[in-house]
């Protein structure tokens, strides 16, 4: 995406700097990095007076971030940002606007303190940010990722392919009208992160972080985990407890842990997700979010690539859905602070509504949704079965007959396959490909046809047996997890049939980032 | 690399190097040059007889522990020998199956290729979608005249889709094929 300028003068040396206060940033940045090395040092450097010895690491670290700082350059351009860096070796980086796909503005605690953001500007692909600016002065973050915000929008020629007709407002607004300008398309005042605290339990990775943490401590877990036991039993004799009284205290022990775990939850719902708002200026979509560190992150409408929206058992009791979608920058899935999260929590309507705004024209409310063969549920069932069998073999030669309760879990799962096998669908009307699942907790995924990639129809051993097949559809910026769209179970004869429509379509249109 | 064994052994050699018709039924699919079957028989042969002799020669340590032998080498050799053969012979069988069920067909959609049985899978990159292409060529793969074309897409579960020993002019000319259709797109 970059490309070097080989016309760049090497001895004009103009454009902006960083802040004077980013060499402490860059310095805590490569803290991180060296934090492993340092604390070796500090630990197994004693004895022999080499305390020193991780203060000259830091003046190397201090001296090499201020050498960086006078040696950073950037300077904003008609269409491009052209950033210098290194005075010995000197390095000049063009970007052109039009390719960047996300800009974020990150200020933690310590960059609030001094007034400063750190930006970074995002291509598709690549591992790493396209450039990072740490730090600016959080106005002149603002303005360039402002400029970025409208050139991007208006640059000739940027992106393969990109549409020249579109959004009419994208461009005319002015970059002091910047705040009022943006229309806020979903905001989440204090009851809402309430919920989305209970709804989302955030808290218990926390705690099962703190377990693990505690459990890699060896000798000092048990120490601690008595230490916890006597606080909570010190004030009672458990000696003379009988059954039911052990099993109220269970119970009681157990919901006030859940209690917490749940508060917990929310606390850092509201650390995290305090002031949310998802706001549009012309083509970009920009979140803001954060109590102590604030995140903000822009991206144009169109680079979004995928869908998911969520119903869990706690969304329905609460009348809420997530909304997410999947962007394709570099690393952006397992960096929290890019645009994924469209709508944390929000009612079925709101994402209905936000889907039909960001999406005019697709009938994503109004697909017909294809059902699968109701022998389905086999499939869906049948690999709970061998899992139930180990458990209740486990259960029963551990415990004896009661074990065999464990078995009582078949009948449930028999249950929820019929439902998800009934509820299981998918649809394609031209615009979007869709595949909706699960009954107990409830997801949908589509994409545009635009954005899907290469479609694959594969079977294994046992689809070879019943004549089905799944089909992939794949698009760009997916986790881990692989695509979303990955849809099992259908017939082979319609498998086929599908990605030959899709690919003749694909075919004809060129691809749109 | 530069004369192996492998290639005085190898009786397709002089064949010639157009695929035969694909009995699938479906029309244009073309399958691997005869020559690819040797490199099939490397990739995957070989990967899995090494992996033989490693767990035989484990199994037969095990066992001599277990068994309180006075010596582990006996038992050791014996079960890497047999891990090695039997590894090995499935693992040929394996390619040769690889090899006879990987095919490719170019149309005005695109590339599709088809690989496996037990696991087939049938991938379809339309060639609007393609970003770049590779042709990889080994020093044995030069000598037998084929190639590796890896498409490379813009997916994440996708994104690079091998067509493995292809004839190599044929690996040239889909590539000229489907970077035509990228030009021709970024000028669109």
């Amino acid at each position: 995406m970059t490309t070097p300028d080989p016309a760049a003068p090497a001895t004009v040396v103009a454009g902006h700097r960083l802040h004077p206060m980013s060499w402490l940033f860059e310095l805590i940045a490569q803290l991180r990095q060296f934090l492993v090395p340092l604390l070796a040092l500090v630990v197994f450097g004693q004895g022999d007076r080499s305390e020193l010895w991780p203060l000259a690491g830091v003046a190397v670290l201090v001296a090499a971030s201020l050498w960086r700082y006078f040696a950073f350059r950037y300077q904003p351009e008609a269409d491009q940002l052209v950033l210098r860096t290194g005075l010995l070796s000197r390095n000049v980086r063009v970007v052109p606007y039009g390719r960047i796909h996300n800009v974020a503005v990150d200020q933690t605690l310590l960059h609030r303190l001094f007034d400063v953001a750190s930006v970074r500007l995002e291509s598709a692909g690549g591992k790493k940010p396209e450039a990072e600016m740490r730090v600016l002065r959080l106005d002149q973050a603002l303005a360039l990722e402002d400029l970025i915000r409208h050139r991007g929008a208006t640059a000739p020629g940027s992106g393969a392919g990109e549409p020249s007709v579109g959004d009419p407002t994208a461009g005319c607004d002015h970059p002091e009208s910047m705040a009022t300008s943006g229309t806020v398309l979903h905001h989440l005042p204090a009851g809402e992160l309430l919920r989305l605290g209970i709804i989302s339990n955030r808290g218990m990775v926390l705690v099962a972080a703190a377990f693990a943490l505690v459990g890699q401590s060896g000798e000092n877990a048990a120490r601690i985990f008595e230490a916890l036991g006597r606080w909570l039993f010190g004030w009672v004799d458990t000696s003379a407890f009988d059954t039911a009284q052990w099993v109220v205290a269970g119970t009681t022990l157990l919901l006030a842990a859940l209690l917490g775990v749940r508060l917990l939850s929310v606390l850092l719902a509201v650390l995290q997700f305090h002031g949310f708002t998802l706001a549009e200026y012309g083509r970009r979509l920009t979140v803001e979010r954060g109590l102590l560190a604030r995140w903000r992150t822009s991206t144009p409408r169109r680079r979004i690539q995928a869908w998911r929206m969520q119903e869990g058992v706690i969304h329905r009791l609460l009348d809420r859905r997530t909304l997410k979608v999947d962007i394709a920058t570099g690393g952006g899935q397992e960096d929290a602070r890019s645009l994924r999260e469209l709508v944390p929590v929000g009612t079925p309507e709101q994402c209905r509504a936000l889907v039909a705004h960001l999406l005019p024209g697709s009938g994503w409310d109004r697909l017909e949704w294809m059902p699968f063969r109701p022998a389905t549920w086999w499939r869906l069932f049948w690999p709970s079965l061998p899992l139930v069998a180990v458990a209740t073999a486990v259960l029963c030669w551990r415990f004896g007959a009661p074990g065999l309760l464990a078995a009582l879990w078949l009948p449930w799962a028999a249950f929820k396959a019929r439902r998800q096998a009934a509820r299981m669908g998918w649809a394609f009307n031209g615009r979007v490909a869709a595949f909706r699942t699960g009954w107990w907790s409830r997801h949908w995924y589509w994409a545009e046809l635009d954005k899907l990639q290469a479609l694959r129809v594969s079977r294994n051993p046992v689809d070879r047996r019943l004549g089905t097949a799944t089909l992939v559809l794949d698009t760009a910026g997916a986790g881990a997890l692989g695509p979303p769209l990955r849809i099992p179970f259908l017939p082979l004869r319609r498998a086929l049939a599908l990605q030959h429509r899709l690919a003749g379509e694909l075919a004809r249109r060129p691809l749109r980032w | 690399m530069t004369q192996s064994p492998m290639d005085e052994t190898a009786p397709e050699q002089a064949q010639p190097r157009t695929a035969p018709p694909d009995r699938t039924g479906d029309t244009g699919w073309r399958r691997l040059p005869p020559a690819a079957r040797l490199l099939f028989l490397l990739d995957t042969g070989i990967g899995l007889a090494i992996a033989g002799l490693v767990l035989g020669g484990l199994a037969g340590l095990l066992a001599s522990w277990r068994l309180d032998l006075p010596s582990p080498l006996p038992p050791v050799l014996q079960g890497a020998a047999t891990g090695l053969l039997v590894l090995g012979l499935w693992g040929c069988w394996l390619a040769v199956r690889q090899y006879q069920r990987t095919a490719w067909r170019l149309d005005d959609k695109g590339l599709s290729v088809r690989r496996g049985r037990l696991w087939w899978s049938e991938t379809r990159v339309p060639a609007s979608r393609v970003q770049h292409l590779d042709i990889q060529r080994g020093p044995l793969q030069r000598r037998r005249g084929v190639s590796s074309l890896v498409v490379h897409t813009a997916g994440s579960a996708a994104s690079a889709v091998t067509v493995p020993h292809m004839d190599a002019a044929d690996a040239e000319h889909l590539r000229e094929r489907l970077s035509r259709r990228i030009e021709d797109d970024d000028d669109a």
